[in-house]
């Protein structure tokens, strides 16, 4: 009984480095940001206080990390405008007080999953939905986050040759959109034409080296995990 | 020991297509190495795939294998083939498929690391490693699972000398082991030393003996072949002393001398993998915007993307990725049409190369080298005042290879400045100067030439 | 359409690329363009890209929650676990509507119809919490026609450009498909 005890401890302690303490956390994150959006529209509103309350420790900690508030504020100001506009048109004024309040909701639905945006590392959050996906999918997601660097630059590529072959696509160009064809002909569908043969020179890759091979897949741990 | 046998093999992409291989007839014993060579397009890669067992569609004739035959393929780019982020798990991604413990990984990586010489912390980032570590990782990568085969697509083409010697060692070290090793490659030559057995591919007909890229004479014309004197010294492009860095880093290599392109030269740049060619070849071209900003002068201007038109032409590695018209003739007419120049340059340029024939076809119907040709000739019908080419030369087939330098003469004769990058030495009359890209410093070497108009 | 199933490692590799792709055009368009309702062009011509190269129920669905996926773990929006619902929404109406369409009506006629479908179940993803937060309904309503409206001019507009470029990549060998 003992014996296994000490093992258990002795796996739980090897489990728990330092990445799956990050990807236990984000998935606490992932799950606490889910409850306080559904709060947001479900509280009664004299409940909105104390989670505008615990929103606002959200955005200061967001802050302290150095993010962008300015995207979340612009989208408010853009919905309250839009919402009140309306309110005030459908309904008059006795009814301004509703519209702010749905706004509200709106905004608080919106901070939780600014603030995992700033505190959680991308890539664990992938690794904590990728659990949830059978393994062919969190492969393919895997491996497109992996090859997203060699995508943009593939892109910015053949965006640039074909800029200087004289294709109208410049940004200001593209203000047009009379010119978004000649984007789609210039550079999605040569981008397109190599996204097709890499998916095949990749799957063969993968499979040269078993992929799909076994039902019971297992998993690398590096040396630093096991410290 | 006999490993793989191919009896009568014939394979296509498609009912209504063209079969790819034919009657093949094939044997592989342990411990030999075969060397594969042929024109682009002639069905090597498929071959290989074939042999692997990861060709999908149906063959006909029969494939004989050993009954524990495990077999190893590496494709040309490492890079669509990295499927894992650190060197470690890179390895071990086979080992993951085959439901290997996790505890008994470990050996089994860092032997298969060591047997290609990479001595790297297992939690190397793998996007940091050189060409040549990449392409010896994906071997380590197949030989973690202890193959009986290895299969290699053209590995001289990705590499620099550095990179080639590196694996040659390896290689050298697994047959003498007793892997059997199948190469496909342009340039047999680099292998020499440890192959056995020389096949040429044509026409999807496998028979005995080598297929090189330089086996016939390139009928060179000298040096003084090139422009008219009034075009000569008419400086195109000025660089003063500078350091190239990107954003925040080290220099990536220094140029303290400076360099100027004149009209009516043709300059190779010459370096090692990632040694900074074509970034340079960006930043002349304006495309590449950094932070320390170059003190470069092209065509009288600063480089900024769009601002040449017709007069400036890059063309970039991989070129067939540029191509989207659905006939050669209308690719040709596209910057034609955009810059307001005679769209029947277009012709006249495709009858000169003698490709008329492939006016009215779909460019992705093309083999890589009539590929790479219609670009860069889309480029030269512009008569550009300078042009930049990154890697012209590689994976260029014979044929494609001689029109490639006709019309790089052709251009040089009307005035046009020409740079271009190339992981080894360019070999070629027609080349004047040399910038070397070596050991973080671009410098500049004269020919003598004299002795090149006698070479 | 056929309903084999699985997709290939080969396609639904495609899929994945395809979706980050989208993801990643996306947020840089954003940045350069600034117009609201453009994500719709790209999120059209990806899937119908997706539903005309691979013609299987479940390859928008997957294009689009691949996306979703990648959009989270790429901090891409500014509503976090939302942004997989506004991915992932309109490709689960385009597949079921594709599931729908006769396959005489032609390419155009379905891409078309399609991008709209996916516009409108977009917007209501913006409808849903305008719902749950308790919106009056004729609220909901115009703004819900206004995104239908605003995002369905670069939907219609990314789905006529999905059957040229199909038909360029079969007229260029790259496709094995008879017919779409």
């Amino acid at each position: 009984m003992w014996v296994s005890c000490s093992r258990w401890r002795l796996f739980v302690r090897r489990c728990w480095s330092r990445e799956c303490q990050e990807t236990m956390l984000c998935a606490l994150s992932l799950f606490f940001v889910c409850i306080l959006s559904a709060c947001a529209f479900v509280l009664p509103v004299d409940l909105l206080l104390p989670l505008a309350a615990i929103n606002g420790f959200l955005v200061l900690h967001g802050l302290a990390r150095r993010g962008s508030i300015m995207g979340v504020v612009k989208l408010g100001v853009i919905q309250l405008t839009i919402t009140l506009s309306l309110y005030l048109l459908l309904y008059g004024v006795g009814h301004l007080a509703q519209g702010a309040v749905v706004v509200g909701r709106i905004m608080l639905a919106t901070i939780p999953g600014w603030w995992l945006c700033i505190t959680a590392a991308p890539e664990r959050i992938g690794e904590v939905l990728s659990a949830f996906l059978p393994s062919k999918w969190a492969f393919v997601v895997a491996a497109s986050l992996s090859l997203l660097p060699y995508m943009a630059e593939e892109v910015r590529e053949i965006y640039q040759i074909q800029c200087l072959r004289g294709a109208r696509i410049t940004p200001k160009a593209l203000r047009n959109p009379k010119n978004w064809p000649e984007l789609v002909y210039c550079v999605l569908f040569p981008v397109l034409i190599q996204l097709l043969k890499l998916s095949r020179q990749m799957a063969v890759a993968a499979q040269s080296r078993h992929f799909g091979k076994s039902t019971r897949v297992t998993h690398w741990h590096s040396p630093r995990d096991k410290k | 020991m006999k490993l793989l046998e191919l009896d009568g093999v014939s394979f296509n992409y498609g009912s209504q297509l063209a079969p790819v291989l034919q009657e093949l007839k094939f044997s592989i014993g342990a411990g030999q190495c075969h060397c594969v060579s042929g024109p682009t397009g002639s069905g090597k890669s498929s071959l290989l795939n074939l042999l692997a067992g990861v060709q999908n569609r149906p063959h006909e004739g029969e494939i004989w294998r050993h009954s524990e035959l495990i077999t190893g393929l590496v494709m040309q780019d490492p890079q669509t083939q990295l499927l894992r982020q650190t060197v470690g798990a890179e390895v071990a991604f086979a080992l993951e498929n085959l439901g290997i413990p996790a505890e008994n990984m470990l050996p089994k990586v860092q032997l298969a690391l060591r047997r290609v010489g990479l001595f790297l912390r297992l939690d190397t980032p793998v996007s940091t490693l050189s060409l040549g570590q990449k392409y010896r990782l994906m071997i380590a990568a197949q030989l973690v699972c202890e193959p009986h085969l290895l299969l290699l697509d053209e590995p001289w083409a990705q590499l620099d000398d550095h990179g080639v010697s590196e694996l040659l060692t390896v290689l050298r070290d697994l047959i003498a082991e007793g892997m059997a090793l199948v190469l496909v490659e342009h340039n047999a030559a680099a292998f020499t030393d440890i192959i056995n057995h020389y096949w040429q591919l044509e026409a999807g007909r496998l028979s005995a003996g080598i297929y090189t890229v330089r086996d016939t004479p390139m009928h060179d014309e000298p040096t003084r072949y090139r422009g008219s004197a009034s075009h000569q010294g008419k400086v195109l492009v000025s660089a003063e002393a500078f350091d190239f860095c990107f954003d925040g880093c080290q220099p990536l290599f220094r140029c303290p001398q400076g360099f100027q392109l004149h009209a009516g030269e043709i300059v190779a740049l010459v370096g090692a993998n990632g040694s900074g060619k074509t970034s340079l070849l960006k930043s002349i071209a304006g495309i590449l915007s950094l932070k320390l900003r170059i003190p470069l002068k092209v065509l009288g201007r600063k480089p900024k993307l769009g601002v040449y038109g017709g007069e400036l032409g890059l063309l970039l590695q991989r070129s067939n990725r540029q191509l989207f018209e659905t006939s050669v003739l209308t690719e040709m007419q596209f910057s034609l049409h955009r810059f307001g120049l005679p769209k029947e340059r277009a012709e006249q340029m495709l009858a000169e190369l003698g490709l008329m024939m492939l006016a009215e076809q779909s460019p992705h119907k093309l083999s890589y080298g009539q590929q790479h040709l219609i670009a860069l000739a889309s480029l030269a019908c512009l008569q550009p005042k300078v042009l930049l080419l990154d890697d012209p030369l590689a994976g260029m087939d014979k044929h494609y290879y001689g029109k490639v330098w006709y019309l790089l003469k052709r251009l040089s004769a009307q005035g046009c400045a020409i740079l271009m990058s190339s992981h080894r030495v360019v070999e070629h009359s027609a080349v004047s100067r040399q910038l070397s890209l070596y050991n973080g410093l671009l410098t500049e070497t004269i020919f003598a030439m004299d002795e090149r108009d006698v070479g | 359409m056929k309903k084999k199933l699985p997709l290939s490692l080969q396609d639904s590799l495609f899929i994945g690329f395809c979706a980050t792709l989208l993801v990643a055009l996306t947020s840089m368009l954003r940045l350069k363009l600034g117009i609201s309702g453009h994500s719709m062009f790209l999120m059209s011509f990806f899937y119908l890209i997706c539903y005309g190269v691979l013609g299987r129920f479940g390859s928008m669905i997957a294009c689009g929650g691949i996306a979703g996926l990648v959009a989270m773990a790429l901090g891409v929006g500014k509503g976090g676990p939302m942004i997989l619902l506004k991915f992932i929404l309109p490709a689960i109406a385009m597949d079921l509507v594709a599931l729908l369409l006769p396959l005489t009506l032609s390419l155009h006629w379905r891409c078309m119809i399609l991008g709209i479908v996916g516009c409108m179940a977009w917007a209501v993803k913006v409808a849903l919490s305008n719902v749950l937060a308790g919106m009056a309904f004729d609220v909901v309503l115009i703004q819900w026609g206004a995104s239908v409206l605003k995002g369905g001019f670069f939907a219609t507009l990314g789905a006529l450009l999905v059957p040229p470029v199909l038909h360029r990549l079969k007229a260029h060998d790259l496709l094995h498909r008879d017919k779409f």
